[in-house]
């Protein structure tokens, strides 16, 4: 096989496989029997798993490398109101936490660069790292993402159309990769996938702030006894 | 306070709550004075709409007196007489300035969720399952209402509670419906399901030019009360065939208009209600939508139907052949309540439609589940109960009394359709 096998289990986890496929291992090879066969096969395929650092089955459930996963959030949404308003607000970083409350603040350091303090699920605390705008087209685009040595990577695109007597057409790209390689565990927590619904809310809030001036909620709101939980079926 | 939470399927039960609070600047706190029992309610307590949760307050028609603002209310003070529209809209974005309010983009704080089932999300509603945003329900003492400014409509002194009630969802969804059914002078118009929405469909229609209006449904007292109180000839299904007394007494025609007011709880007779029954209650269809069926039979050539009963998911059987091939209109909605409030108010004023004969139970508060059993079983004349959340005893003095509906020996005499 002359393909590159890209890596797609984490050290841990292979040291994990190689202890876990060495007790399986030495127990089948102890009492050998036909029901052993199972029990060494897999203790087989975990050493492979360890040894190569690459799984298939990882692979087939969506794992394709050692980075993932990361949190890629895409949402279109129309927004009533004219372009030049929408870019604006968005444009004003400091704006981001109104309407992402996962944001808990952004604050401009200059035109381009800007401090970012965030409180993330499985975290325990905030995390705060410095982005730079890498792309500014008045009314038409924004791109932003974390400079280099920051503990998540964060990077967005936010692309502005007219959408005529409707206001404007968005398209948002909202992303967080933890960083290559190293500090795996504790930022990868937060890329769990609730996380990312968190996320497309929050972008749909913006809609809300720019129309409406509020996000609507029922927290706080009184209720009767929550015997039962919600049935969507 | 006391509130009427749903606790389960046809499982409902008064309990203390906490009052509601201000949330957002645009809210303004309800103290809640009347508070109508709503067909649409039914689908909830009988288990046919997803995503309720035990403890959701019900109620979404109701009228009461504000009592606190918050700081971006600019149209209304405390101790102003208010209704307000069951459906929540943010009076902003593009569905609301089009006036299509139901379809709101913004207030609906579970929109995302609903995306998932709906494709696109639509506006919250008081008291109406998590889907269309789990806001607490008007069967309480207090009740927070969001983007008031829009919501909330000061009820003019001449207008009494009685009548002002129905301005929250029974007369706009009604109106609506007659509006949507595209009603042309001489036209006939068949209304199925004479409960709170038939009932005003067919006072609209007649506001709307129709000529005549058959009411069609299998309550008696109903039937009755759509022939005293809303003019309308009526059939009762369970007597007759419906689609050949309407082309009977269309010269062969049908009805040029037909609404449907009745929705996913539809009851029709015979194999086909088994049918029905069995498919929804192994939910391989959320609905049964016999009415609907009916009126696409029905529906002269050319002809319009309009839907207002509530549907919520997937139905069987709908014939699309007759639909193409009669050139039929198609149009359905939730109604936009607050494009109607002001003309409503004013055709009440002017007496050409009149809802306070539905006010037939005034309850209090601790008697709710009692008033839905009533109503769910359509018993002892109930058009609709109305909860009055202030008065605590079972004789509620100033409360208008009960109407006497005609009752089934009555209702020999009456313009039955033929």
């Amino acid at each position: 096989m002359s393909r590159k096998i890209v890596k797609n289990v984490g050290t841990t986890e292979r040291i994990v496989s190689i202890a876990l496929g060495a007790y399986l291992g030495y127990n089948g090879l102890k009492n050998l029997r036909y029901q052993s066969v199972p029990a060494l096969l897999a203790s087989g395929y975990l050493f492979v798993r360890g040894g190569l650092g690459y799984c298939p089955i990882s692979r087939w459930l969506g794992k394709k490398d050692i980075h993932n996963p990361a949190i890629n959030v895409k949402a279109v949404m129309t927004v009533n109101k004219p372009r030049e308003e929408v870019y604006r607000y968005w444009r004003a970083l400091a704006n981001l936490p109104s309407f992402m409350p996962h944001l808990h603040e952004v604050a401009e350091i200059d035109e381009r660069r800007s401090h970012w303090i965030a409180e993330m699920p499985g975290m325990g605390g905030k995390i705060e790292w410095d982005a730079e705008i890498v792309k500014d087209e008045p009314n038409e685009l924004i791109g932003w993402q974390s400079i280099n040595g920051s503990p998540v990577k964060n990077a967005g695109k936010v692309q502005f159309y007219d959408a005529p007597r409707r206001g404007t057409e968005m398209r948002v790209i909202f992303s967080y990769h933890p960083p290559a390689g190293g500090l795996g565990t504790a930022a990868a927590k937060l890329l769990n996938p609730l996380f990312k619904g968190v996320i497309e809310n929050e972008i749909y809030n913006f809609k809300r702030v720019m129309e409406a001036g509020e996000i609507p909620t029922t927290d706080g709101q009184p209720a009767g006894k929550r015997t039962g939980k919600l049935k969507l079926i | 306070m006391k509130a009427l939470c749903w606790n389960g399927v046809k499982d409902l039960k008064v309990e203390k709550v906490d009052d509601p609070k201000i949330l957002n600047e645009r809210d303004a706190i309800v103290k809640v004075t009347m508070s109508s029992v709503c067909g649409s309610d039914l689908h909830l307590i009988n288990g046919f709409v997803p995503s309720m949760q035990a403890g959701d307050i019900l109620g979404h028609e109701f009228i009461g007196e504000i009592v606190e603002v918050g700081p971006e209310v600019r149209q209304l003070a405390v101790g102003d007489r208010v209704v307000v529209v069951s459906i929540i809209g943010c009076g902003e974005c593009e569905y609301c300035k089009d006036e299509l309010w139901s379809l709101c983009d913004n207030s609906n704080p579970n929109g995302i969720l609903q995306k998932k089932v709906f494709q696109y999300p639509t506006a919250g509603i008081f008291g109406y399952s998590h889907l269309f945003g789990g806001y607490a329900g008007s069967h309480a003492e207090y009740i927070r209402v969001p983007f008031a400014d829009h919501g909330a409509f000061k009820i003019p002194d001449d207008i009494p509670d009685e009548k002002a009630v129905f301005v929250s969802d029974g007369v706009p969804t009604g109106y609506m419906a007659a509006e949507m059914a595209d009603i042309k002078p001489g036209d006939v118009v068949a209304v199925w399901g004479a409960g709170g929405v038939g009932q005003m469909a067919i006072q609209a229609a007649y506001h709307l030019g129709a000529e005549r209006v058959i009411a069609i449904d299998s309550v008696d007292y109903r039937l009755a009360a759509a022939a005293t109180h809303s003019k309308a000839e009526v059939i009762n299904y369970r007597d007759a065939d419906v689609l050949d007394v309407l082309k009977e007494s269309t010269g062969g025609r049908g009805p040029d208009c037909c609404i449907d007011a009745v929705g996913m709880e539809a009851n029709s007779t015979g194999i086909e209600h088994y049918y029905d029954r069995t498919k929804q209650f192994l939910k391989l269809e959320t609905d049964r939508p016999a009415v609907l069926r009916q009126a696409i039979a029905a529906c002269r050539k050319g002809g319009t139907v309009s839907v207002v009963g509530v549907y919520a998911g997937f139905a069987d059987k709908i014939p699309l052949g007759l639909f193409l091939n009669k050139g039929l209109t198609m149009r359905g909605g939730q109604m936009h309540g607050q494009r109607y409030v002001p003309l409503l108010f004013e055709l009440i004023r002017e007496g050409r439609i009149d809802p306070a004969f539905m006010l037939t139970h005034p309850t209090p508060l601790r008697d709710g589940p009692k008033a839905y059993e009533l109503f769910n079983g359509r018993t002892d004349g109930c058009m609709r109960a109305v909860i009055m959340p202030q008065q605590a005893t079972e004789h509620i003095a100033g409360a208008p009394s009960l109407i006497n509906i005609v009752d089934k020996e009555n209702a020999v005499g009456l313009p039955v359709c033929e």
